[in-house]
């Protein structure tokens, strides 16, 4: 298994398919780009035409979004052996999904759904986190996600979950600041006590997104700008785990690539505020 | 309490089926009730396989309306729970689902113009191939060629269609009026593939139709010949048949030729 923690690979984005000629006929201020891992279980065709080009000019992560390791249903062998063939392909830095069910019994239902908080829970999730991984033969990156509800039988905080995972099946985390600050409002709790429970050397990744405000509840839409509160946690989070291979997310409403580009920048002026040109380019 | 199994079973329910069993489990927020916060993630649901049919079939939406559109989705969606991983694999019944229930079937045109839509998404990102160029085949000496066998480029496929549905496509696709559904004399055979990275279509007549159906099999170029002068007479035939190739071979439709070696079996 591919054990040594994954380089920091700058400031990255999402690869969307509005923004491939433009990516390959200009320059773009772009360290890293993030692909959809599913986008490219595809036979041919112009999406494995870009992601060839993609992956010979740049360092490219895979981001699934259907593992569902934390459904009770039976691990997809299919899917597993499918995702294995892609990053035969494009050798990616490292490959993530979320900490998160999708559905069970055969049916997909295309949401990043919640996990209660229970030991039952830890011991089914870290047992699956350990079959994936000796199939992959490298260590997963787990993203948290963002939640509407929390169920009357948790018996441990978010973080702690989480914490556990990665401790146990000794993976990699990725932590989306939009979807902590997301579920803090969602929840009630605090942004710096997730922040702070999670272990420091398990992050290898941020994501950075926006959202929709629905008064009494945000949903994680990835359909705007990133907000300042976000970027406020982002800020704290660069200043607690250091320089972490950061990237925008945005899904839907997607923007021409100069204003992502711009958000990026905007990531990158926190980063170097906080940690000073010298440490960020000497983890580069 | 229920065990993570169960919780699970019940969730999924509470989205597909709007049972509220699940809601027991589900705290109240200090902002908000359970029922509201359990239906973010129902009207997700809906709402995110909406979206992937409407980009799916743009050309059916634009053609149906808003109004049937929604009707029609959330029909597919009640009827068609999510399966596959990818998204892009959700509307793959839609064609079918449109030609079985009402009242969507008794407007034929309906699950031609999805069924278009659906072959020209396959076409788009199926398996590549280099495809057959005119140089090869000038290669092939003129003593091999009744024996010459083709092989259709993997996007390639056929499609039947009793309406006008591929003129209606046309015309949504160029953003101008569409012509009104009529059901044609005679079925209208269509090509779909992919051109480079484009995905195409193209109206063929019966006879070339055809010789397509049978060049796919395996059917050898002399015995095509025959068939073609068979269907619409022997002057030219030839000349006909050969025209067809290198239509299919100028637009990237054949991914391959070789000369047939084994006894002539016609095929």
């Amino acid at each position: 298994m591919q054990n040594d923690k994954p380089p920091f690979l700058g400031f990255g984005l999402g690869l969307r398919p509005q923004h491939y000629s433009e990516i390959l006929n200009g320059d773009p201020n772009v360290d890293w780009f993030e692909v959809i891992s599913e986008n490219y279980m595809v036979e041919g065709g112009q999406p494995m035409r870009m992601l060839d080009q993609i992956c010979e000019r740049y360092p490219v992560v895979m981001h699934g979004v259907s593992l569902s390791i934390a459904s009770t249903s039976p691990l997809d062998m299919e899917y597993l052996g499918r995702l294995k063939k892609l990053a035969a392909r494009v050798n990616p830095k490292w490959i993530s999904d979320h900490l998160c069910w999708t559905g069970v019994h055969g049916v997909n239902l295309h949401d990043l759904l919640p996990v209660p908080y229970t030991k039952e829970a830890l011991a089914h999730v870290v047992d699956r986190v350990k079959q994936v991984q000796d199939v992959l033969g490298r260590r997963l990156v787990l993203e948290n996600v963002s939640t509407y509800v929390t169920f009357g039988q948790s018996e441990m905080t978010e973080w702690e979950f989480v914490s556990e995972v990665a401790n146990r099946a000794d993976c990699w985390l990725l932590f989306d600041v939009n979807n902590v600050y997301v579920s803090s409002f969602n929840h009630g709790f605090s942004a710096d006590d997730f922040l702070n429970g999670v272990p420091r050397d398990r992050v290898v990744q941020f994501h950075v997104a926006g959202h929709s405000h629905e008064e009494s509840h945000i949903v994680d839409t990835h359909d705007h700008p990133v907000c300042p509160e976000v970027w406020d946690v982002y800020h704290a989070a660069v200043a607690h785990f250091g320089p972490v291979s950061t990237m925008i997310e945005r899904d839907d409403n997607i923007p021409p690539l100069a204003d992502l580009v711009e958000e990026l920048d905007h990531a990158r002026s926190i980063a170097r505020e906080v940690l000073g040109s010298p440490r960020l380019e000497a983890a580069e | 309490m229920s065990g993570l199994k169960e919780l699970q079973e019940k969730f999924q329910r509470g989205i597909l089926a709007g049972d509220d069993a699940v809601l027991t489990e589900i705290n109240d927020s200090a902002k908000e009730e359970r029922k509201t916060l359990f239906g973010v993630y129902r009207h997700a649901y809906v709402a995110r396989l909406a979206e992937v049919l409407a980009d799916d079939y743009d050309v059916l939406h634009a053609y149906v309306g808003d109004g049937t559109f929604a009707k029609l989705v959330k029909a597919y969606i009640a009827a068609h729970p999510s399966d596959r991983r990818s998204a892009r694999d959700f509307g793959r019944h839609l064609p079918a689902f449109l030609s079985a229930t009402a009242p969507f079937a008794s407007h034929p045109e309906l699950a031609e113009i999805a069924s278009l839509e659906k072959a020209l998404a396959d076409a788009f990102d199926a398996a590549d191939a280099e495809p057959l160029t005119v140089t090869k085949l000038a290669e092939i000496a003129p003593e091999d060629w009744p024996r010459l066998v083709f092989t259709p480029h993997p996007t390639a496929l056929r499609l039947t269609f009793a309406t006008n549905a591929a003129d209606i496509w046309t015309a949504l696709h160029n953003e101008t009026a569409p012509p009104k559904a009529k059901a044609l004399p005679e079925p209208q055979a269509i090509l779909v593939w992919r051109q480079d990275v484009t995905a195409r279509f193209r109206p063929i007549g019966p006879e070339e139709a055809m010789m397509w159906n049978e060049a796919v099999e395996g059917t050898r170029f002399g015995v095509l010949c025959e068939m073609v002068a068979t269907f619409a007479g022997e002057d030219d035939a030839e000349l006909r048949a050969a025209t067809y190739l290198k239509d299919w071979t100028d637009t990237g439709m054949l991914a391959g030729c070789r000369v047939e070696t084994t006894p002539d079996r016609g095929r």
